[in-house]
């Protein structure tokens, strides 16, 4: 058996699963860079001046006018990206001399889920006036002028979960109080039904493959979140195997192709306190063409949402029991919850789940690779309660 | 399980070090100081971790060498006779211990996960071009140690906070003692 040292990747290798998991050319682009740095160095941490600078000749490149950046700080909040919170004083088209706040997200050298900021920066444009989101302004899409990839959008008023609450990392355990649970979870189903019957055919989406009906995209998600595994994975879990030949046997043909936002849950949104009103729907990193069943799926898992008062009842994303949550998606959508694909793709968000926290989660910081590797380090613990979650699951369908 | 010390352990220290210290008041020299043994002493640690045990091996046959020579050689009274049979029979305690540790714990997570490889790859191929028949107890067998594994798995990181029902979780000891037995 040859032994492949997934730390020091060779390009006969990568081009091997290149081959053997055809995806979406993007998603491919990116694995592919990530497994051609990985022997490069690990991610050295980055300043805000060094931000700052890159910001600006990457503004440089797209104002014509003189601008100013001030008021540089860290935000916190996600696993996977840094952000830098700045305010930009400039010309604005149309609205004259402005200061304008504005996040810098940047990737660093390999983050826990490896995505391409050129597909995020095209879908969070695409769904400007749709559902909220924060406007994009500028990409530096292959790290020209700042140390990775990088995109400017505007930066959102709001929480990601009640200022009193307790969660544990990325969202993880959050507690909504019952008297603000309908207004968020109207809202919560609304943005979902808006984003899954958004019609994308006519969006400027380049990144984005465009799948033919029946299992084509899925076929190309199975793909890309194999090749994760094999790229990233250190101990090899003969459940992991079970389940892709499970999955692969399996596949449900979509019946209504959406654009899915891939990581649609409580700790993805900010809300304005003070009106309720969620102001942005965040990290579209993971979006794609395929079958709405797996943000229903992955919304309504039992980490992102909690039970009610009388300990029976499980809300989805804290706001809304279950049974209610389909019904009030299907009504406003006019689109079926199947009950057979919920159940196939609540297996499919397992599997990819653990592709990211089990595998990925273990390379990234074993290579030294984010700008956290101790929050990565630490996320990596929930594989073990989902790998039984997904054994539990395999024992139901096989 | 892979979540081990050794990860755990750099990126403890990357982050006490790329963020933590350069955080820390300059004024405060007390804080400074300590942050900086700590990042040290966890370097130590992730250093030595890996060969504690075979360090621990080398250094108790090394023991049990310099004891039969010490057993040969020591002649006398009272006293040193029975200072020479504790000797003599502690070193035969210490050669049988010895005797039962020949793989280090590098070598066996190395056969775990040879083992992981291997068995993942027949699951693989059995789905793709193994016998219909056969699959049923491919599937029992691989459900089977995965929730014993799991069990332990999810024991040794119970205080992480992970668990929906932590009490429902045995403590890593006692599995471990059972296993054993």
């Amino acid at each position: 058996m040859a032994v492949v040292d997934k730390n020091r990747p060779s390009p006969e290798w990568i081009e091997h699963l290149r081959k053997r998991y055809p995806c979406e050319q993007e998603i491919d682009r990116v694995l592919t860079r990530k497994l051609e740095r990985r022997a490069g160095p690990p991610y050295a941490p980055v300043s805000l001046d060094t931000l700052q600078a890159g910001t600006e000749a990457l503004l440089r490149t797209q104002l014509t006018e003189p601008f100013t950046i001030t008021d540089t700080r860290w935000l916190s909040g996600g696993a996977s990206k840094l952000q830098m919170a700045f305010v930009l004083h400039w010309n604005q088209p149309g609205v004259g001399r402005s200061s304008t706040p504005l996040v810098l997200r940047m990737e660093p050298s390999e983050a826990i889920t490896e995505t391409s900021r050129l597909r995020e920066f095209q879908i969070i444009k695409a769904m400007e006036g749709k559902v909220p989101v924060p406007p994009t302004y500028w990409i530096d899409a292959y790290g020209e002028y700042l140390p990775y990839p990088a995109i400017v959008y505007g930066f959102a008023e709001g929480v990601t979960k009640p200022s009193k609450s307790t969660s544990t990392v990325s969202g993880v355990g959050t507690s909504i109080p019952p008297e603000i649970r309908e207004t968020l979870g109207q809202q919560f189903v609304d943005h979902l039904v808006t984003t899954h019957t958004f019609d994308w055919q006519q969006a400027d989406i380049g990144a984005y493959d465009r799948p033919a009906a029946g299992t084509e995209a899925l076929e190309w998600a199975l793909n890309h979140w194999e090749r994760v595994w094999e790229e990233d994975s250190h101990e090899d879990v003969p459940l992991m195997r079970l389940t892709m030949a499970w999955l692969r046997r399996n596949m449900p043909p979509v019946d209504h192709i959406s654009m899915v936002h891939g990581d649609y849950r409580l700790g993805n949104f900010l809300y304005t306190e003070h009106d309720l009103r969620i102001s942005a729907w965040l990290d579209w990193e993971l979006a794609y063409l395929g079958d709405r069943h797996e943000d229903l799926s992955w919304s309504a898992k039992r980490q992102f949402g909690q039970m009610a008062e009388d300990g029976k009842t499980f809300l989805v994303a804290g706001c809304l029991p279950i049974e209610e949550y389909l019904a009030r998606y299907e009504r406003a959508s006019g689109l079926k919850v199947d009950p057979e694909r919920m159940r196939y793709y609540d297996i499919f968000n397992n599997y990819k789940c653990l592709a990211i926290v089990l595998a990925t989660g273990y390379r990234a910081p074993f290579n030294g690779k984010t700008h956290q590797d101790v929050l990565v380090a630490w996320l990596s613990g929930i594989s073990y309660p989902l790998l039984e979650e997904l054994r539990t699951q395999m024992a139901e369908v096989l | 399980m892979q979540m081990r010390p050794q990860i755990q352990l750099q990126a403890v220290i990357k982050a006490l070090s790329d963020v933590v210290l350069p955080a820390i008041d300059p004024n405060n020299k007390l804080a400074i100081e300590q942050g900086k043994l700590s990042i040290g002493l966890l370097a130590l640690l992730a250093q030595q971790l890996p060969n504690q045990f075979r360090f621990d091996c080398d250094e108790l046959a090394r023991l049990i060498a310099t004891a039969r020579e010490l057993v040969a050689q020591a002649k006398g009274g009272e006293g040193t006779q029975a200072a020479v049979a504790a000797l003599y029979e502690a070193t035969q305690l210490a050669g049988s211990t010895l005797d039962t540790a020949q793989a280090s714990p590098a070598e066996v997570e190395a056969m775990v996960r040879a083992m992981r490889v291997t068995s993942g790859q027949l699951v693989t191929e059995v789905y793709r071009d193994g016998e219909a028949g056969c699959r049923a107890g491919i599937r029992d067998a691989v459900l089977a140690m995965s929730k014993e594994q799991l069990l332990r798995d999810r024991s040794m990181l119970l205080m992480q906070g992970w668990e929906p029902d932590p009490k429902a979780v045995p403590p890593i000891a006692s599995l471990l003692d059972a296993s054993a037995r």
